[in-house]
This record gives structure tokens, C-alpha cells and sequence, in this order.
């Protein structure tokens, strides 16, 4: 019997366990986790869950009952330890050995560490796994606090919205000065910065916080220079880095701080796959060789295309890149690979309830960001896929039906 | 499985999404000429109502309004990200005047 071990039971490795059988692979299929959880979407964690709104069946899916079903052999709570390329053979914490034929890397990232004093408080928190939301939920749950929030990023800017729109108060703590260019470009930051705090979120940016105050239980956080900052809770959200253990024990080639992938997953060796945020694949939709991407439908995506390679031995990845990050009432959403040098023109005013951005670099247009925008960002689908980039004056003028240039081709 | 009537032929404007609740299902109702077209009205992919999304005619598709997936009113397949699964579609008879739906 033909094995296919995954580590990681995340959203890339998730996706590859079920596509799979869908493809028709008749070989067994490992999925191991160290998440003790039925593996779940990790988005809402920073959304729903931390205000309790999820509806948690769209939260921790497929049912627990369809790993039964499909023949996956989940193995939850336990941790692949060594991966040994040669021998073909995998050691797991619960003391088992599994002898695969293809091995997928889906390890995904660890949250930064910071080297702040106080971290290790109670009532210090972080949003990276659904029993740490769950948790933030239980203490949100009891009355309105005042939560700091160190790390000015998406999913920081995420839980503070989702906070003072359940009636909590929130203040983001960031060092960079302006949060959210690196993806965003400064510009774009710029806006969704001001949004946010037009609704009530505090946001501190280019501060350093020295440590964690508190005795038994954080209380607050001490910045740079000294001044206090009372919180009933904090929660750290500083980025994470790619988990990349195994893939260096099998000898993986890496670039761009990630695992070297072609357009098949497949790593620089024999029958190792590699997906998700850990792995740096080839996009015509950038102009880099490979890039690496922490978004939820890129790391699906990845998990299908190994998939299929597994057991057909055809399918790419080439999707256009995309994500969204909700905060509160606000869904912001990107398609294609921006950079943060890219131009900017934005279609019509830049303000709410809608809009749109574009990033054009050497006058063509590489990605959109837009707010509550749906048909634009419909006919950006479009013109990805037709190949069409408009000129900037088309772009920027809400009367031009982009759909309609890229059907024009 | 139980057939519901959720109104007539009329309560159901061209082209205008329309939530309904069929024996506790939420749904999202289409009508396209003398077709009525009943699909979940609830987002497979987060907290959406997709019948407060638009009505996409060229591609016979529900577009959900939060991050664009288009749902396909016959298969229920999306058509692009973030959504990955798709929508149950529920089966819609016309009698006369009266929409009925299998749910
Ligand atoms: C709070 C939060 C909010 C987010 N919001 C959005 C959003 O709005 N939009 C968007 O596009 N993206 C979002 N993302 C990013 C998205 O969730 C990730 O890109 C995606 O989950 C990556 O999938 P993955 O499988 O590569 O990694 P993960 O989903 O992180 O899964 C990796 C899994 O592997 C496990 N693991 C690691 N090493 C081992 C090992 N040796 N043995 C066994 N198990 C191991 C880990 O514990 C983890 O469970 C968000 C992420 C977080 C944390
Ligand atoms: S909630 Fe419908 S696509 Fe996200």
C-alpha cells in the first residue's frame, strides 16, 4: 500500500488530505497535526471567534466524521519529529514510524518571539491557534475591557476592530510608523489606518514597548521612554516565520526564506511536496522567480495542486493570488501581488462605504485593493484573466466598465 | 425531505436575490424569467448572506457580498477564492403561480 504522509494539519495541509480522495489516490493517507483541534480555518480566529460570533461548524471543518469517511488517518495532538529523505520514513511523537511514498510539507509558521519582558504573564495572549481565540473569547466574554494590542498587522488591526465593534476598547501598539505598508503600500495603509481609527481604535504607531507590566497577571505595558499603558488584556500579534524543521533535515532547498517549490509543490527532493506559507512557488502574477505568501486561499490551493500531483502527477498551481482581511464592518479585499513601491490610482474618490486602489508598476496594473467594491473588483478578475491592463486614466475612472475591456481583450 | 411553498411567481422580482426561511432553512431565491432558482443563502465560506449579494446574469451566479466568491445557481460551484466549497442548491418547482422548494 502506497502512503501519503502530511505534516501539518492546517489549511494547506487539510486541503491536501481531502483532495486526495477526491482525485481518486487509493493509497493511505496520514495527516498528522500538533493541534489537539479537528483542523479548523485559521481566519475567523482574529474575526468571529475572539468576539464570539463565529458560527464554529464554518470554523472547524470539513465534520470530524468525513476523515472517517474519506479514509484519513488523522492524527491529532501529534507532532512529526524526524523526516529522513533516504530511508523514505517519518518519526512521530506518539511513537510510530511511518514509511511514506510522498511526503507534504504543511508546517506552517510560529508566531515571532519578542524578547520582552512579561510575555509569559497571564493575561498576555496570542490569536494564532483556536484554543488561544477561544480563550481571548472566554475573557472578552465577561464585560467590556480595554485590550492592548501589541503588533499593528492584519490580524493585530483585526482582533481591535472586531473588539470595539462588541463594545471592548482597543489600542494597537506598533513599532513601524506607518502599519500595514509592507503589504498594503503606505498610501493604501494609510486609508484603512484612518479607517479604523474613525471607529474607535487607538492606534499608537512608531512606539516600542519595553515590557509587560505586572506581578502575577499583566496589567498593561510599559513603552520606550516610559509611559503606561493599562490593559485588561494583551495580545501579542508580531508576525510569525516559517516553520521550516523537517524541510532542513530532508535537505529542501530554500530561497526567499521559504521551501523551493515549482509549479507542481514539488520541493528541490524526490516525492516531498511543500505548500502554504511555507512554501516559495513560482507566480506569473509576480516578477520574482518565487514568492512566498501567508494567505488562506494560496495555502488551499497549494494543498490541491499537491494533491493532484500525488496521485495523477499533473496539475499547477497558477491561481491569481488573493486574500482578505476583515476589520469589523470593513472587508478589505487584495487580488494579485502588490508591492509597496508600486504606483497607486485609485478609481474615483478613495472614500467609504467603497473603493478601490490599483498598484501599477512600469504602467501595468499588478494587484487591487477595494472596499465593499464588488463589481470592480469582478472586472479586475476579468482583466487578470484576459491579460488586459488598462491605462490609468481607465482605471481610474468609475464611469469605465472594466469588464467590458476585458472582454474587449 | 419536505416540499415548501415559499410564495408565488410574483413575490420574487427579476434578477433580485431573496432570503427565505423554508422550515428553519435559510434560503437565497433567484428568479430568472419563468425559472425560480433556490440556493443556501448562507456563505460556505464565512458569515455572508449571499442573498445580499448581486445577482451576476452573464455567469447565472450568486457574487457573495464580502469577498466576492460567485456561486454558480445550478452546480453551486464558486468560481474564484476565497471560497472553496459549494453551496447546496435546492430544487425548485413552479406550479402555476406557487414556488415550491425541496428542502
Ligand atoms: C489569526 C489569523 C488570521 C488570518 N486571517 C487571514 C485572512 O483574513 N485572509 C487570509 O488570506 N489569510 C489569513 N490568515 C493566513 C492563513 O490562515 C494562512 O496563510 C494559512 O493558514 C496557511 O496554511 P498552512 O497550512 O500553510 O499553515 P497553518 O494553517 O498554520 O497550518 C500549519 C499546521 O502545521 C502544524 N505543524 C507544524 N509543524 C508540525 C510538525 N512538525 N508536526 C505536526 N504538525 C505540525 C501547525 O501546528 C499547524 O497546525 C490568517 C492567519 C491567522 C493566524
Ligand atoms: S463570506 Fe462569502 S466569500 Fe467570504
Amino acid at each position: 500500500m502506497t502512503i501519503a504522509l502530511i505534516a501539518g494539519s492546517g489549511m494547506a495541509g487539510r486541503a491536501a488530505a481531502l483532495t486526495l480522495r477526491r482525485v481518486g489516490w487509493t493509497g493511505e493517507i496520514v495527516l498528522v497535526g500538533d493541534d489537539p483541534e479537528y483542523p479548523y480555518d485559521r481566519p475567523p480566529l482574529s474575526k468571529s471567534v475572539v468576539v464570539g460570533t463565529a458560527d464554529m461548524s464554518k470554523v472547524i471543518k470539513p465534520a470530524p466524521e468525513v476523515y472517517e469517511q474519506d479514509g484519513i488517518d488523522l492524527r491529532r495532538g501529534v507532532t512529526v519529529t524526524v523526516a529522513d529523505a533516504s530511508a523514505k520514513t517519518a518519526e512521530l511523537s506518539d511513537g510510530s514510524t511511518v514509511a511514506w511514498d510522498a511526503l507534504v510539507l504543511a508546517t506552517g509558521c510560529a508566531p515571532r518571539q519578542l524578547p520582552i519582558p512579561g510575555l509569559e504573564l497571564p493575561g498576555v495572549h496570542r490569536v494564532t491557534r483556536l484554543d488561544e481565540a477561544l480563550e481571548i473569547q472566554s475573557v472578552l466574554a465577561t464585560g467590556p475591557k480595554h485590550l492592548a494590542i501589541i503588533g499593528g498587522g492584519f490580524i493585530g488591526m483585526e482582533v481591535a476592530a472586531a473588539a470595539v465593534a462588541a463594545g471592548h476598547t482597543a489600542t494597537v501598539l506598533e513599532a513601524a510608523p506607518k502599519p500595514m505598508s509592507r503589504p498594503l503600500g503606505p498610501e493604501v495603509a494609510e486609508r484603512v489606518l484612518q479607517w479604523a481609527m474613525d471607529r474607535g481604535v487607538v492606534v499608537r504607531a512608531g512606539v516600542g514597548v519595553e515590557q509587560v507590566s505586572g506581578d502575577d497577571i499583566a496589567t498593561g505595558v510599559r513603552l520606550v521612554g516610559g509611559e503606561e499603558i493599562d490593559a485588561d488584556l494583551m495580545i501579542v500579534a508580531v508576525g510569525q516565520t516559517p516553520r521550516l524543521e523537517l524541510a532542513q533535515q530532508l535537505g529542501c532547498e530554500e530561497i526567499v526564506g521559504g521551501i523551493k517549490v515549482d509549479a507542481g509543490m514539488r520541493t528541490s527532493v524526490a516525492d516531498v511536496y511543500a505548500v502554504g506559507d511555507i512554501a516559495a512557488f513560482p507566480s506569473k502574477w509576480a516578477d520574482e522567480d518565487r514568492i512566498r505568501v501567508e494567505h488562506a486561499a494560496v495555502a488551499i490551493g497549494h494543498g490541491q495542486v499537491a494533491a493532484e500531483q500525488i496521485a495523477t502527477g499533473e496539475g499547477r498551481y497558477d491561481d491569481l493570488p488573493s486574500f482578505w482581511s476583515d476589520q469589523g464592518d470593513l472587508t478589505l479585499n487584495v487580488v494579485g501581488v502588490a508591492r509597496p513601491d508600486d504606483e497607486i490610482v485609485w478609481r474615483g474618490d478613495h472614500a467609504l462605504p467603497a473603493c478601490t486602489a490599483f498598484y501599477l508598476r512600469e504602467g501595468k496594473m499588478r494587484a487591487a485593493f477595494s472596499v465593499s467594491d464588488m463589481k470592480t473588483l469582478r472586472g479586475v478578475r476579468k482583466l487578470f484573466a484576459a491579460g488586459v491592463s488598462p491605462t490609468p486614466e481607465q482605471l481610474a475612472d468609475p464611469a469605465v466598465d472594466l469588464a467590458a475591456l476585458a472582454a474587449a481583450g | 425531505m419536505t416540499q415548501v411553498s415559499i410564495g408565488s411567481l410574483s413575490d420574487f422580482p427579476e434578477g433580485t436575490p431573496t432570503r427565505v426561511e423554508a422550515d428553519g432553512t435559510a434560503l437565497c431565491i433567484v428568479r430568472v424569467g419563468d425559472t425560480v432558482h433556490a440556493i443556501c443563502d448562507d456563505c460556505p465560506h464565512a458569515e455572508a448572506s449571499l442573498s445580499e449579494g448581486d445577482f451576476l446574469a452573464d455567469d447565472m451566479a450568486i457574487e457573495c457580498p464580502l469577498h466576492g466568491s460567485a456561486f454558480n445557481l445550478t452546480t453551486g460551484d464558486p468560481d474564484c477564492p476565497p471560497a472553496t466549497e459549494a453551496v447546496e442548491v435546492f430544487t425548485v418547482t413552479v406550479d402555476g403561480d406557487s414556488v415550491l422548494v425541496d428542502v
